[in-house]
């Protein structure tokens, strides 16, 4: 398993030296970091079709893994670790418990990626011990994405959201 | 049997309850703080739950966040390792209305033992000697008279308001003891503010002893037989032993059967220990009980044969206790505790570590979750590991504890090994006739006065 903090420095690894790529097979995944600038394409354990996704910022490593669920974390980690390395503000979660994007299951979420949102608006829901704990933005900017999907477990420090400062 | 059990501890604790669950083929989530996301009781349970930031009351004493973890991953049961939560009643009971099982006795059991004064009150109702004492402040050098004739001399005249040694005064004959309650008193009224004196029996030369009990839903209770923690140094156990090299047969089955009764009395369920005073003369008394599985019971586990850990396991799943009423021992154990601290100064010594090699061959055990290149975080107890050596008898154990003090590789890291390899050699201990003044008659003859904490 790589760690976040491995996968940001093979990204900045990539981008300092300029590498063509990195390729790592671990049993489990195999992480590809793709030097030249594209579009990237994310894809998840073989059968799942590719996603598009635009780049954060001009030119950045892209980062694929393929794989199983090791591979989902170490995607995961890899989106948080582009996402900081743009200068994209990350929202951790203060608690344990279950992420929920809307107030309650018929309702709007919160928010939705490109929304502006200010320090101290309520983003999301982290549910404990049927406590609705309300999570608010520390900081001015803009929704990029949501990392978790709804109702997904979180842990202490799980990122969240992905926020363009102003 | 629980499908999935979620260990609310750390260090080398979790990894001990991760391999019982392992070999009852229980799945486990370990919860940890950031600064722990390394550690070996993360990688080796099938689930880890982040929880917190390293401050312990923000993580590892975190209920909400311990429960939340159980929520999230559907956990059935929490063990509670020692330390941290393991004796908190009000925890086991947040988890009872969140029907997660608690590993462990009843809230009830935990909230009564763990109040020294009805601990001691029970025990005395059970008839297990306990401490004579005044317990009440004592109005002069009268009263003073009365209670030390009843309590049998030597008796201690302490401050009730007091601690360090001080307003402290030990009495061998009613002659002095209406001169010394005066003095013991002004010393009292200068340092804390409050005169008053109680007394209790003083023992000259206690040796700490402690039965293992295991008690099942059913209300059998069977003790596993006494470890020895005589070579304590403020009142931190370095060095654990089973059986006691002092107890004869007769005595072990008072003590026993003592700690037994309390155990029944009390409708004990699950692992704990009763710890006595032995003094010099043979006499036991009831000290306190501890209503969590300890953390020198391998020495246990290895001269009986009997994993407790499991135990506490299948026990809280509701399984019988079959075991005999008197389990037999075999052979003898040692457990050193080794810990990252400086060996002279006792002060911890956090870092990483550089390379680790820990001894085997016949009869040894290490209980560890550290490796080489491990960063030991400064945010909780030194505790490194615990070295186990086993033999046919002490002089065996003695012998393959050297050896494997020797053999033990940490270097990174101040360690307790040099100290343990000292203790090993020293006549007195060798000889079994020890204390728990040991170690302060240890330190100073070897030179190193015991230095005043930093």
């Amino acid at each position: 398993m790589l760690t976040f903090e491995q996968i940001k420095e093979l990204i900045e690894l990539v981008r300092e030296r300029q590498l063509l790529g990195v390729e790592i097979e671990r049993s489990g995944f195999r992480l590809k970091i793709d030097g030249r600038p594209a579009e990237a394409v994310t894809v998840v354990a073989g059968d799942t079709k590719p996603e598009a996704r635009t780049a954060v910022s001009p030119g950045p490593p892209a980062v694929t893994s393929t794989g199983g669920s090791d591979a989902q974390a170490v995607e995961e980690a890899a989106a948080v670790a582009e996402a900081e390395l743009a200068g994209v503000h990350v929202l951790r979660s203060p608690i344990v418990g279950t992420f929920y994007t809307s107030p309650s299951p018929d309702a709007e979420p919160y928010v939705r990626a490109g929304d502006r949102v200010k320090r101290g608006q309520v983003l999301c829901i982290v549910e404990a011990m049927k406590l609705m704990n309300e999570i608010e933005s520390d900081e001015d900017g803009v929704i990029e994405k949501a990392f978790p999907k709804n109702a997904q477990p979180v842990e202490f420090g799980e990122p969240l959201f992905a926020i363009v400062p102003d | 049997m629980f499908e999935k059990v979620l260990i609310a501890n750390r260090g080398e604790i979790a990894l001990r309850v991760i391999q019982a669950c392992r070999e009852l083929e229980v799945a486990t989530v370990a919860v940890h703080s950031t600064a722990d996301a390394d550690s070996l009781h993360v990688t080796y349970a099938d689930e880890a739950v982040c929880i917190g930031p390293p401050a312990s009351s923000d993580s590892y004493l975190n209920v909400s966040s311990i429960v939340a973890a159980a929520e999230i991953t559907g956990a059935d049961a929490v063990h509670p390792g020692y330390g941290f939560l393991a004796e908190n009643a009000a925890f086991a009971e947040v988890l009872a209305e969140c029907n997660l099982k608690w590993i462990g006795p009843s809230p009830g059991s935990i909230r009564l033992m763990g109040d020294k004064a009805k601990a001691r009150q029970t025990a005395a109702d059970a008839g297990v000697p306990v401490l004579p004492g005044s317990r009440e402040p004592l109005a002069d050098g009268t009263a003073a008279e009365r209670a030390a004739k009843d309590v049998g001399y030597p008796v201690i005249l302490k401050a009730v308001a007091g601690g360090g040694g001080r307003g402290m005064r030990i009495v061998r004959d009613a002659d002095e003891l209406e001169n010394q309650f005066n003095t013991a008193s002004e010393e009292a009224l200068k340092a804390f503010g409050d005169g008053s004196i109680y007394l209790e029996r003083y023992l000259v030369e206690p040796r700490h002893i402690e039965f293992q009990v295991l008690g099942d839903r059913h209300g059998k209770i069977v003790h596993l037989g006494e470890r020895e923690c005589s070579i304590q140094r403020r009142h931190q156990k370095l060095i654990e032993e089973a059986p006691s090299p002092v107890l004869t047969p007769l005595l072990r089955d008072q003590m026993g059967a003592a700690a037994v009764r309390l155990a029944e009395v009390v409708g004990y369920e699950n692992a704990g220990t009763v710890e006595f005073l032995l003094d010099h003369d043979g006499r036991f008394y009831f000290m306190e009980m501890n209503t969590r599985i300890q953390v020198e019971h391998p020495v246990t586990e290895m001269v009986t044969g009997q994993d407790l850990v499991k135990w506490q396991i299948r026990l809280a799943a509701g399984e019988r206790l079959s075991l005999p009423d008197s389990v037999p021992v075999r052979g003898h154990a040692i457990e050193c505790r080794i810990n990252a601290e400086d060996p002279r100064r006792f002060t911890p010594s956090p870092g990483r570590i550089e390379s680790f090699h820990q001894p085997g061959g016949p009869g040894i055990r290490v209980d560890t979750h550290v490796y080489g290149g491990y960063f030991i975080p400064p945010y909780y107890d030194s505790l490194v590991a615990k070295l186990v050596a086993y033999g046919e008898n002490r002089e065996e154990a003695i012998v393959r504890m050297e050896r494997a003090l020797e053999f033990f590789v940490v270097e990174g890291v101040e360690t307790s090994i040099p100290l343990h390899q000292r203790i090993m050699r020293d006549a007195r201990f060798r000889s079994g006739n020890i204390s728990t003044r040991f170690m302060e008659r240890f330190l100073e003859s070897s030179g190193d006065r015991p230095r005043v904490e930093a």
